[in-house]
């Protein structure tokens, strides 16, 4: 190799341009400016480790005393969470291809769908949990509809997405056959976007296992009422008992979730 | 009737080709993509049970025409009759209907992946039978034995449970004929449709799609950049440069080393 080569090679990085270097200045200072802002301080952190060790000791041993109705409402949230994704997931499918332009009979329709999914999805579930509580009363009902709420949110705007990203070669092959809109998107556009959407299903449903814990602690039933429960009358052995159920529901579901998505998506 | 070959200037169809009621009429056609002319003027007549090949560069605007005949691409400028109708003036509705009555083979075949051989067959009749052809499971008793017939026209009856993504090069585009077939055209369009197969497969590919819809008696305009196709599979020959017509001859052997300066 000669040196006039070598000189030629151009630069391993590229040098920034300015905007480029106010933009990460300006990033840092962000970053700084919260951790100031937090209050954050590892210091504070240290000192309170023994605290933490003091609390964590009343957790253990934990406690098997009411362990058939700590199972009984673990169940019922997995219950609250299947429910809730099928039918959010279900509700999903028809948002979704009226939330696609190219598919939407309008672009006013396309505006307002894709509205109230970010709506769905902004609002938090604990939120929407208090709504349902208040329309039809305290209990995993109430827990199950905010889920469907917030598995729409989710799942409408990553269904939409997967359609846009479809192939449009088979699109295109249908349409030029004379294929009506709706019989593109059902044969061309929905099998190309299924395994997304069967793989975000199943993140929803880990999501929802999630969140439905959560839901228990403002009376939408579920585990965390249980946990309310117990964390209130400082049962900490009983609370041991309750997270370590609910860690054990969440991981199932994470490698049952992942290995039905490997199978789908080969 | 001897080779007209015109460099750098657009010229008017060989007289032959007017003869006969034209199901392909295209007239002035322009479209531009930014501020290149992929089409420049272009006229173009295919008379009834016509097999016509264009051949040109890439970047002739062979597939834009294509394109443009069925409003898969709006032309900026021109007009088109295709079977009669003003292609241009034709709501999204009649457009719908009309492409029903055209065939089109892609260069890539586009078949949906994930779904059988039978079901992406069974869609060439997506225009007639409306959702009752989205999938071979719903379709009718007369859809699914149509399909498997035009299966049977092209040598893959045997595939018909097989995913399409499981297929060789080959056996698609013998799928996407198939499917042509099942929408009953009266005229078929097709884009190189063997330019993405090997030699030997697009041989038998090209032989056996001429066959069929010389059999179906459907009008054929094709592209292609293989010379020995374009004379042996057309009864004339287009040639386009630079968005314009500059070839219009009738297809026989000795038009090969006029046909060879279009790829220099």
């Amino acid at each position: 190799m000669t040196e006039g080569a070598v000189a030629r090679a151009p630069a391993r990085f590229e040098r920034p341009g300015m905007g480029g270097f106010i933009a990460w200045v300006c990033m840092l200072a962000l970053v700084i400016a919260s951790l100031r802002g937090v209050g954050f301080s590892p210091g504070r952190f240290v000192e309170g480790l023994p605290a933490m060790a003091a609390f964590a000791a009343n957790l253990f041993p934990p406690s098997t005393e009411r362990l058939a109705p700590i199972l009984a409402a673990l169940a019922e949230t997995f219950m609250m969470a299947v429910a809730g994704t099928a039918i959010g997931a279900t509700l999903s499918l028809p948002l979704a291809v009226l939330a696609v332009r190219r598919f939407s009979p309008h672009a006013s329709v396309a505006l307002a769908v894709r509205g109230l999914i970010s709506l769905f999805r902004t609002v938090p579930d604990l939120v929407w949990a208090l709504f349902f509580v208040v329309t039809v009363g305290l209990g995993p009902f109430a827990g199950t509809l905010a889920l469907v709420v917030d598995t729409i949110g989710f799942c409408g705007r990553f269904f939409a997405e997967a359609m846009e990203e479809a192939d449009r070669g088979p699109q295109e092959a249908l349409a030029a056959l004379g294929a009506g809109r709706s019989a593109i998107v059902v044969s061309a556009v929905l099998p190309a976007a299924v395994p997304t959407m069967i793989g975000t299903t199943l993140f929803s449903l880990e999501k929802a296992t999630r969140s439905s814990v959560v839901l228990g602690l403002v009376g939408a039933g579920g585990i965390g009422m249980e946990l309310e429960v117990a964390m209130s009358f400082f049962n900490y052995p009983e609370a041991a008992t309750i997270i370590l159920a609910i860690f054990a529901l969440v991981l199932a579901v994470e490698q049952a979730s992942q290995a039905l998505r490997l199978r789908i998506i080969a | 009737m001897t080779a007209v070959v015109l460099d750098g200037a657009a010229t008017r169809p060989a007289a032959a080709s007017t003869a006969g009621p034209a199901e392909i009429a295209a007239d002035g056609l322009v479209k531009r993509f930014g501020r290149t002319a992929v089409l420049d003027g272009v006229s173009l007549s295919v008379r009834r049970g016509e097999r016509v090949a264009l051949i040109g560069a890439n970047g002739a605007g062979k597939s834009t025409l294509l394109r443009c005949l069925v409003r898969l691409v709006e032309p900026d400028e021109g007009h088109t009759l295709l079977l009669g109708e003003p292609v241009g003036r034709l709501g999204r509705r009649a457009l719908t209907r009309l492409r029903r009555r055209v065939g089109f083979v892609f260069q890539r075949h586009n078949l949906v992946p994930r779904q059988s051989v039978l079901t992406n067959v069974v869609h060439g009749a997506l225009g007639r039978a409306g959702l009752l052809a989205v999938h071979q499971a719903v379709a009718p008793a007369a859809l699914r034995a149509e399909a498997v017939a035009c299966l049977d026209r092209v040598g893959l009856a045997a595939l018909a449970r097989q995913r399409a993504d499981t297929l060789s090069g080959g056996q698609s585009q013998r799928v996407a004929i198939a499917r042509a077939l099942m929408q009953r055209p009266e005229v078929m369009l097709a884009d190189e449709p063997v330019a993405s197969l090997d030699p030997a497969a697009g041989e038998e590919v090209m032989a056996l799609f001429a066959t069929l819809t010389r059999q179906a008696g459907v009008t054929l305009l094709f592209t292609t950049h293989t010379m020995t196709h374009a004379i042996a599979y057309a009864d004339r020959v287009v040639g386009l440069r630079g968005g314009r017509i500059v070839l219009d001859a009738p297809a026989h052997p000795g038009l090969a080393p006029v046909l060879e300066r279009f790829f220099e």
